[in-house]
């Protein structure tokens, strides 16, 4: 089986493709983000500025004895402040404002784009994997927004400001700095691999936290009715200590990085005092200057120890824009072709499966040469064994996957022509598990329309005879249904999920195993609605109880993907000594 | 219920369970703040060797003197790497250790928290505690060694300033309260929104959730512009409560600097008179200089960890309340043991009620005699799951017992309970794992053997070896690479493939065809044979195999007896089968 091989991963090696395309997602946000970088760079300005007046201070104030030039010194550079204060705030307000509306854009692009891969990429990702694409890898980038973006953009300021005004209080100092930081990029670089390794572990590690966890929750009924939670958490625990020992070797990364830029920090900060005292005790350099130097450098390695800290930050927003690049260059197979087309109206409803082969995993044929036809209005029955790829013609007639040979059509047009928007309108599907969304009773019913009048919903259930029901729930179509629908009992699931498609109001309809939990009463009351609420409509019936069979209009019956016999039940008993065995085993068992 | 919504009263309990933790790790917690407290002292003395240096050049004694100070200067930083290492290691490892712990205390717990709590707890809501919330806690953890380190060195750099020069040292030491009450301010302002941003995150991620679990519902339907303004409006919330956020970032951050340039200015003024008054030396001022630069990363530190306690303490306070949340079902304090006999299962004047206050059955009696089968039988949502989810606690009666061979279930310890009442689900959940995998969740440790002939008991081992990587194929989530009746089969099998003494089959052969379920039955009929088996189906076939069948109506028993009897003589039974019957 293919599996796992969850939304392909773009290549993180290249910084600048990726954040090229990044900037591309949003052009609009490109002069913004300019301003915002102008208004950054005002604000490193002013806070560099800022050394050079205590330089003035101590030189010409404390070294010469003027008292002016030091309360001077001190007015100035409290103007300089209040002038940082504003721009500084400005700058952290401005990446803001760019940086959250770009993520809203984001978030609203990977969804859309999530929307449109089709169910074969759907079964083979995991489900939690495609929600952090939206959650966690989102706000990794909103993380770097909100802290990293303005800190490394200041820092990197900083640190070529500073290198330069370095340069110019003294060069040969500058230059024994410089090389104490060679050192530093170096070491850095060593430490980026490795931590980049610990990183790539740590992530690919919390996934499988968050897989199992969330299996954990959502098998949670059946490992207790099985008393396996001693199990699963020992297996857990396992899983969760890998994650663990990544996260361990990312810190013992950090943990030799960071004493050692401290090292060469006061390396730096020795050899410049080395130099500097010589050169004042030979009044070749002023002792202010020494001093402004030393400010300097604080300056200098903070910024740089920070860049580190903000490096890991962009790693991770890399990564998951890499990750999220990744997801929108998946191929949407499932599309409006150029040219295509709405669908004649009205619809008509005539159904055509022309030699339909199919296969979910190459290598392994679901559905071999099938070929069916479904009048307008008609009734069809499909039967067959389980796993003989009934639900799969479903899922082919609902365009969830597109043949891999021959052609299925609606009123004689290819699927693959006709407009989604109008594909949808035309048909519906119930499948064999009615998924429903946790909200009110209304608003599952009401799903296809959320405008629908609460008369219409009405009228769908009173037609299918399960007003009464609704009714005697303590808040009605108010009821919360819960996660999947989990306040309600299956058999109640599924008659939601009809009420659900009568309100559509479809064309065709296809009933996949829609009614397999009801009581035979129910059922038949509903079916009775069915005929009712189907009337003029072509609908495709699966379903294992043959009385559906007994009632349709014809009856195809599939074995091992291929179509062993087509007529109505009267004709298919008389000739298929397949169809014979079914109805009598399944008489059998009903009288 | 756990919710995402937090208020400060909380904090407490918050801050509490983080003490807690701190306690836990006590060894891991003290080396680090050892390491922070080796740093401190290293930090603070490499000023005063720069001011040092500095005096001796202001008096130009020559470089002799300066050498071996520049010497102790390197000693000062090698002693001070070592410090931050043992720091930053020890450090994590405590808050990874403490995450770790913490997220394993958290998985077993909701493994243990009973269905009701799982009817009404979202999997968004039990994810982001042991995700999120998690992660907060780990963030504050790791900052705790250094934040104690640093609030030592506030004092003894104030000390340490106030007796070099008491004038000027008061002034500099002005900026640690101002720096203080500006973080403590800015945490202030900012947590009501973090909690808000919290909240909608996990909004956004449950919308993103559903729409990826009902995917073909949304398809068929056409409802992705639905859903995508349902996720746009969540983002725009996002937005708006990070932008609030962002405000009073852009309020308070920049004084975080600004405030200890203030003192830098302070000192400049109030320090170069005194220099000139001859109150103190220039190598003393320059060393003042740098005691304020070398504070500000601490401040700036303590302000962050302020900042952000609030926040991390609403998510310990979640994590807390999620764990102190006893299950409903609770293991008796001795249990009994299960007498050895025919498996008699008996219902006592059971009511239950689910509780959300739906009332499902009243005034229950019903005998299954060991070693029979019982078929329940009523109509949609009459309570027929429920009845089959009592007998193995998953929930508990509202009033009445139920009692397996004499011993009321609830005296039993739940292991023995559940090892001996097996249940096959009407939803047949699969785990994404190889299909032997998911047979053995319901006996590890059965053999190959026994894997096998559960899977051909339901019928199942056929399509399995048809699979090119046969009982190794791994499924999709939820199963979902199966159809829907092989994955009710694989279920099937994973509830037959121990010997329990109760067998209890929920609607287990509703999506298989009627031949595959003729054999199943048959099959079934060794399995049952002596065996107490309470079966829930519709179908006349099932029905005419077991001993009596109960049929059940509006959530009261109505009738017990034999198939054809209660056929002859409860004409509502007939009724709910009878549309079958009338071909
Ligand atoms: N998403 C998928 N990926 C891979 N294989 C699949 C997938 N869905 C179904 N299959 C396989 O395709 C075959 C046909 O499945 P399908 O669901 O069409 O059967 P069915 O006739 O509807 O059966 P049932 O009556 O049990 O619902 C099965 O062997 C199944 O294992
Ligand atoms: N977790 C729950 N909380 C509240 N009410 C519930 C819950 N689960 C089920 N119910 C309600 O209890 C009643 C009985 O449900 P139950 O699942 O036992 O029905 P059932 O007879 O098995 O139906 P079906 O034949 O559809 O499976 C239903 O009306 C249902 O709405």
């Amino acid at each position: 089986m293919k599996y796992m091989s969850s939304a392909g991963e773009y290549n993180v090696e290249k910084p600048g493709t990726l954040i090229a395309r990044a900037a591309r997602l949003a052009p609009e946000l490109r002069r913004p983000f300019a301003a915002a970088v102008a208004v950054t760079f005002v604000a490193t300005i002013i806070r560099l500025l800022g050394p050079l007046v205590i330089r003035e201070g101590i030189d010409g104030g404390i070294v010469a004895g003027d008292r002016q030039t030091i309360l001077l010194a001190a007015a100035v550079y409290i103007g300089l402040l209040g002038l940082q204060y504003i721009a500084d705030g400005l700058s952290q307000w401005m990446v803001a404002l760019v940086g959250e509306r770009y993520l809203v854009r984001l978030r609203s692009v990977v969804f859309a784009k999530l929307m449109r891969l089709d169910a074969g990429f759907y079964s083979r990702s995991k489900s939690g994997v495609l929600v952090s694409r939206m959650t966690s890898d989102i706000e990794s980038l909103q993380e770097f927004a909100s802290d990293g973006a303005v800190m490394a953009l200041s820092n990197t300021l900083t640190v070529v400001g500073v290198a330069v005004a370095l340069g110019v209080v003294d060069w040969q100092m500058a230059l024994a700095v410089f090389a104490v930081v060679a050192v530093l990029v170096g070491v850095s670089a060593v430490f980026q691999r490795q931590a980049r390794r610990a990183y790539d572990q740590v992530r690919e590690r919390i996934g499988r936290v968050l897989a199992m966890l969330q299996e954990g929750i959502t098998g949670v009924r059946v490992v207790q009715a099985f008393t396996q939670e001693q199990a699963q958490a020992s297996t857990f625990g396992r899983v969760n200590e890998r994650y663990f020992e990544a996260n361990m070797a990312a810190a013992r990364a950090i943990s030799w990085y960071f004493p050692v830029v401290a090292f060469l920090r006061v390396v730096a900060l020795g050899s410049a005092l080395a130099i500097g005292a010589s050169r004042v005790m030979d009044g070749t350099m002023t002792i202010g200057t020494l001093v402004a130097f030393l400010l300097y450098l604080e300056w200098f390695f903070q910024p740089i120890i920070n860049l580190s800290n903000v490096y890991n930050l962009l790693q991770s927003a890399l990564a998951a824009l890499a990750k999220l690049f990744g997801l929108m260059d998946e191929p949407v197979v499932i599309d409006d072709r150029p040219g295509a087309y709405d669908l004649t109206e009205p619809v008509v409803g005539a159904v055509e499966l022309d030699a339909v082969s199919f296969s979910y995993d190459p290598g392994t044929l679901v559905l071999d040469g099938v070929s069916l036809k479904v009048g307008a209005g008609e009734r069809l029955a499909i039967v067959g064994e389980t796993g003989s790829g009934k639900s799969t013609i479903a899922k082919l007639i609902m365009r969830f996957y597109d043949p891999d040979a021959g052609r299925v059509t609606v009123d004689g047009d290819d699927l693959r022509d006709i407009t989604e928007r109008s594909r949808v309108d035309a048909l519906a599907l119930i499948p064999q598990d009615g998924f429903l969304f946790s909200g009110t009773l209304r608003e599952n019913i009401a799903y296809s329309d959320s405008s629908a009048s609460d008369e219409s919903v009405w009228n769908v259930l009173r037609a299918m005879g399960i007003d009464d029901w609704v009714r005697s729930l303590p808040e009605g179509l108010d009821t919360e249904v819960r996660e999947r629908g989990g306040r309600f009992s299956a058999g109640e699931r599924q008659l939601v999920a009809l009420a659900r498609a009568f309100l559509f109001d479809p064309s065709i309809i296809v009933l996949d195993e829609a009614t397999s939990n009801l009581d035979p009463e129910t059922e038949v009351q509903v079916e009775g609605a069915l005929r009712v609420l189907l009337a003029g409509r072509t609908s495709i019936v699966i379903a294992h109880r043959l009385r559906s069979a007994e009632r349709s209009d014809r009856v195809v019956m599939i074995d091992a993907g291929r179509v062993i016999a087509v007529g109505t039940h009267t004709e298919l008993v008389e000739s298929s000594p397949r169809y014979r065995e079914l109805v009598e085993v399944w008489q059998r068992g009903t009288k | 219920m756990v919710e995402d919504r937090s208020n400060l009263g909380d904090l407490r309990v918050g801050v509490a369970l983080l003490l807690r933790v701190i306690m836990r790790y006590q060894g891991v917690v003290a080396i680090s703040i050892l390491g922070a407290m080796i740093w401190m002292a290293m930090i603070l003395s490499i000023p005063y060797l720069v001011g040092t240096i500095i005096d001796l050049v202001v008096t130009r004694s020559g470089m002799s003197e300066v050498w071996p100070l520049l010497g102790l200067l390197l000693i000062a930083g090698s002693i001070q790497a070592v410090g931050i290492s043992l720091r930053r290691f020890f450090g994590f490892k405590l808050s990874y250790r403490a995450e770790a712990d913490l997220r394993n205390d958290i998985f077993t717990h909701i493994q243990r928290m009973a269905f009701s709590f799982h009817d009404v707890t979202s999997t968004g809501a039990l994810m982001a505690r042991a995700s999120s919330d998690l992660s907060q806690l780990r963030l504050i953890l790791a900052m705790t060694p250094i934040t104690v380190a640093n609030l030592v060195m506030f004092f003894v750099v104030t000390a340490v300033l106030i007796v070099i020069d008491p004038v000027l040292g008061l002034t500099a030491s002005l900026m640690v309260p101002a720096l203080l009450y500006t973080s403590g301010r800015f945490a202030g302002r900012v947590v009501g929104f973090s909690f808000d941003l919290q909240e909608r995150l996990s909004q956004l991620s449950h919308v993103v959730e559903e729409t990826v679990a009902g995917i073909e519902v949304v398809k068929s339907y056409g409802q992705e512009a639905h859903q995508q303004r349902r996720l746009d409006r969540e983002a725009e919330t996002i937005y708006d409560a990070a932008i609030g956020m962002a405000k009073q970032r852009a309020i308070h951050r920049p004084l975080f600097e600004i405030i200890p340039a203030l003192g830098t200015v302070a000192v400049l003024a109030v320090g170069g008179i005194r220099v000139l008054d001859g109150a103190m030396t220039f190598g003393e001022f320059v060393a003042f200089m740098q005691y304020l630069a070398v504070m500000v990363l601490p401040l700036l530190i303590t302000g962050w960890f302020f900042a952000n306690l609030p926040r991390a303490a609403a998510a310990a306070a979640r994590i807390d309340e999620l764990l102190s949340t006893a299950p409903d079902i609770q293991e008796p304090d001795h249990p009994e043991r299960l007498r050895s006999g025919p498996g008699e299962v008996r219902f006592n004047h059971v009511s239950f009620a689910y509780p959300d206050g739906t009332a499902v059955l009243s005034d229950v009696n019903l005998t299954i005699p060991g070693g029979t089968s019982v078929g329940l039988v009523g109509a949609t949502g009459a309570g027929k799951s429920t009845i089959a989810h009592l007998i193995p606690r998953f929930y508990d009666v509202s009033s009445g017992s139920i009692t397996i061979d004499g011993v009321d279930v609830r005296e039993l310890s739940l292991d023995e309970l559940r090892h001996e009442v097996s249940v096959v689900f009407q939803e047949s959940y699969l785990f994404s794992a190889s299909i032997a995998e998911n047979i053995r969740v319901g006996d590890p440790m059965a053999s190959d053997d026994s894997v096998r002939s559960a899977a051909r008991l339901a019928k199942a081992h056929d399509f399995i070896c048809g699979f090119p990587d046969g009982y190794e194929t791994v499924v999709g989530e939820r199963g979902s690479t199966l159809s829907g009746g092989q994955r009710q089969r694989v279920s099937l099998a994973r509830g037959v493939v121990r010997d329990p003494r109760v067998l209890i089959l929920d609607d287990a052969t509703s999506s298989v065809d009627a031949i595959v379920e003729a054999e199943i039955q048959t099959a079934l009929a060794q399995v049952m044979a002596g065996r107490t088996t309470v079966i829930i189906a519709h179908r006349t076939s099932t029905l005419a195999l077991v001993d009596n069948v109960a049929f059940i109506e509006d959530g009261a028993l109505v009738a017990f007896g034999p198939h054809d009897e209660l056929l002859a003589t409860v004409p509502r039974y007939a009724a709910v089968l009878a549309a079958q019957v009338i071909v």
